[in-house]
């Protein structure tokens, strides 16, 4: 055949083939549905295993009227919308419709495309009936006026259209389906984890285009400023090597022995999801999670200090017994409570100590059983130097005798402004 | 919630809520109002008790944590053979200025010398380094922990 005419057939097929994925990128509509007392209070408990409220409330402001900041890095900042009822600056006038197009199409009202970071690749997998509970659950709210800031995203990730063309390849737009190969408890486990609780979103690293790499599923990755560990099934890497009971104590107290408190965001996700769940949903989230593929992913370094002296360990050990022996005690194994007992945590043994500058820079906060437990933060009080001289002192002494590798310029390129 | 404490030797029943830090019940539901708050945040050692022989900041551990332990506080401390050496030694050495932080302060001397009965300059930092005191008497401080540990040992 002429190159003319091949070009001009491959040019066809691919653009066929654009068009029709295109074009199933929509809801069929249906009529809305009546909301019953039981389709909220259904939506309440699927609102809480999905954590809405985690990224659509901003501190100090009503639950789901949105405004919080998500900092994307060199892509630039968005804010996540408000989702309460209210009919100009909300979702009052979303229809069924509508709202079954964001959770599963990632296509807000009008049109309107929303970004990525709305885990609608995810909540995808989430049923029509469970999409509406929600919706009727939130529709229960009061409703807030509140519009947040405008987003602050580079050319041209601030072109909305293009997050058609992301959700054209990255977005399976597939409802769950039952696998009748395994148990109903594993199949609601999946639905949990890759639907509703959107762990990859967190748990898995991202390709360029920032979706999630298929090959490297729960692989870990650094969201949020905070590394989201391995949790894949390698006993090495991942999760493989926990009891079922330090896994259950984990998701819903926050806390397993030997493996150390949840912080950062996953003491929110605890704190505002996973506590709330029942037994049989933990248990198939602990099923699921137990088959995922084992990926061998070790933490790696950056570049090491010169030597022992310029980690700076005697001066130290002096800031830990000011400060930290307080409520971790020397040993590490806590004072007050067991949620000060650092041994065994992943975030010691990291030798970026990457979750370390964050919780000593900006502290943790927590519901648990004892009630709200939390570290304060010091980046105010302390030198760039205090921080990496504490922090190569407790990961050398509690990690596992790692010598830690940091030094002030660390600590100081991870402070945010205020 | 109800539940019996533990303290300085006598069961104290206590009806509060289950996250209601240590350090409320002792001075506002007990009444004994030795131990003193002075940040809240485990940072400043005033608060500091004994539980289980362990010194701990009760400012930071909610009740519930202490459910069948045993909490000594400065107004027991007497009761202790170190304890008594300790506070002799505070007294003869007039350890206080505005006393403020000194519960704490004998509190924790007490744990460091009942279990290191001969401890050197660096094991009293490592000690006592998250007890501060805003006059400044460390040097007398560390003076009256040294004294106390050698009257223990002198003692037949």
């Amino acid at each position: 055949m002429k190159w003319w005419a091949t070009t001009a057939l491959s040019v066809a097929v691919v653009g066929a083939f654009i068009t029709w994925r295109a074009l199933s990128q929509s809801v069929t509509h249906k009529p809305d549905v009546a909301a019953t007392s039981d389709l909220r209070e259904r939506g309440g408990y699927l609102v809480r295993a999905g954590d809405c409220v985690g990224c659509h409330t901003a501190a100090g402001h009503y639950q789901f009227s949105g405004g919080r900041e998500f900092d994307l890095g060199r892509l630039g900042k968005l804010y996540s919308p408000n989702i309460t009822p209210d009919k100009e600056t909300g979702i009052g006038n979303w229809s069924d419709d509508d709202f079954r197009a964001a959770m599963q199409l990632g296509v807000g009202k009008d049109g309107k495309h929303l970004y990525p970071a709305f885990p609608y690749a995810s909540y995808t997998l989430l049923s029509d009936d469970d999409v509406l509970a929600i919706k009727a659950y939130l529709f229960t709210l009061a409703p807030v006026r509140s519009v947040p800031p405008q987003n602050e995203l580079r050319f041209p990730f601030n072109q909305r259209f293009l997050m058609a063309f992301w959700s054209l390849f990255f977005n399976p737009n597939q409802r769950f389906v039952t696998d009748a190969v395994h148990t109903a408890g594993w199949n609601r486990g999946k639905y949990l984890v890759e639907g509703l609780g959107h762990c990859g979103e967190c748990h898995t690293p991202r390709n360029l285009l920032q979706a999630r790499a298929r090959g490297s599923a729960y692989a870990g990755a650094v969201t949020d400023h905070w590394l989201a560990f391995n949790i894949s099934s390698d006993p090495d890497s991942g999760i493989g090597g926990w009891s079922d009971a330090a896994l259950r104590s984990y998701l819903t107290e926050g806390f397993a022995a030997d493996h150390g408190p949840a912080s950062g965001p996953m003491a929110e996700v605890v704190s505002n999801s996973l506590r709330h769940l029942t037994d049989e949903d933990i248990g198939a989230i602990i099923e699921y999670l137990r088959t995922i593929k084992p990926v061998r992913a070790p933490l790696t370094a950056g570049a090491p200090i010169a030597s022992p002296a310029a980690a700076n360990l005697a001066h130290g050990k002096q800031v830990y017994e000011g400060v930290c022996a307080n409520c971790h005690h020397i040993d590490g194994a806590g004072n007050q409570t067991r949620y000060e007992a650092l041994n065994g945590s992943r975030s010691l043994r990291d030798p970026r100590a990457n979750n370390l500058i964050q919780a000593v820079l900006y502290g943790s906060s927590m519901e648990t059983p004892l009630g709200q437990v939390s570290m304060p933060g010091f980046a105010g009080g302390y030198t760039d130097s205090d921080l990496a001289a504490v922090i190569n002192y407790a990961t050398a002494q509690l990690g596992g005798g790692r010598a830690g590798a940091l030094d002030a310029a660390s600590v100081q390129r991870s402070r945010r402004a205020p | 919630m109800t539940q019996n404490l533990s303290v300085n030797g006598k069961q104290v029943p206590v009806d509060v809520p289950p996250e209601m830090p240590l350090l409320w019940v002792l001075r506002d539901v007990i009444g004994l109002t030795g131990t003193k708050f002075g940040c809240g945040m485990a940072l400043c050692g005033a608060c500091t008790i004994h539980l289980d022989g362990r010194a701990v900041r009760a400012c930071t551990t909610p009740i519930s944590a202490v459910a069948g332990r045993s909490i000594t506080t400065i107004e027991g401390i007497q009761a202790d053979k170190v304890g008594r050496a300790v506070q002799a030694a505070w007294r003869e050495l007039s350890v206080p200025q505005c006393g403020y932080c000194q519960s704490g302060q004998i509190m924790s001397a007490t744990v460091l010398l009942q279990s290191n009965p001969n401890p050197t300059d660096a094991d009293i930092d490592a000690a006592m380094s998250g007890n501060i005191c805003r006059c400044g008497t460390y040097p007398r401080i560390r003076a009256a922990i040294k004294r106390a540990a050698a009257s223990v040992g002198a003692k037949p």
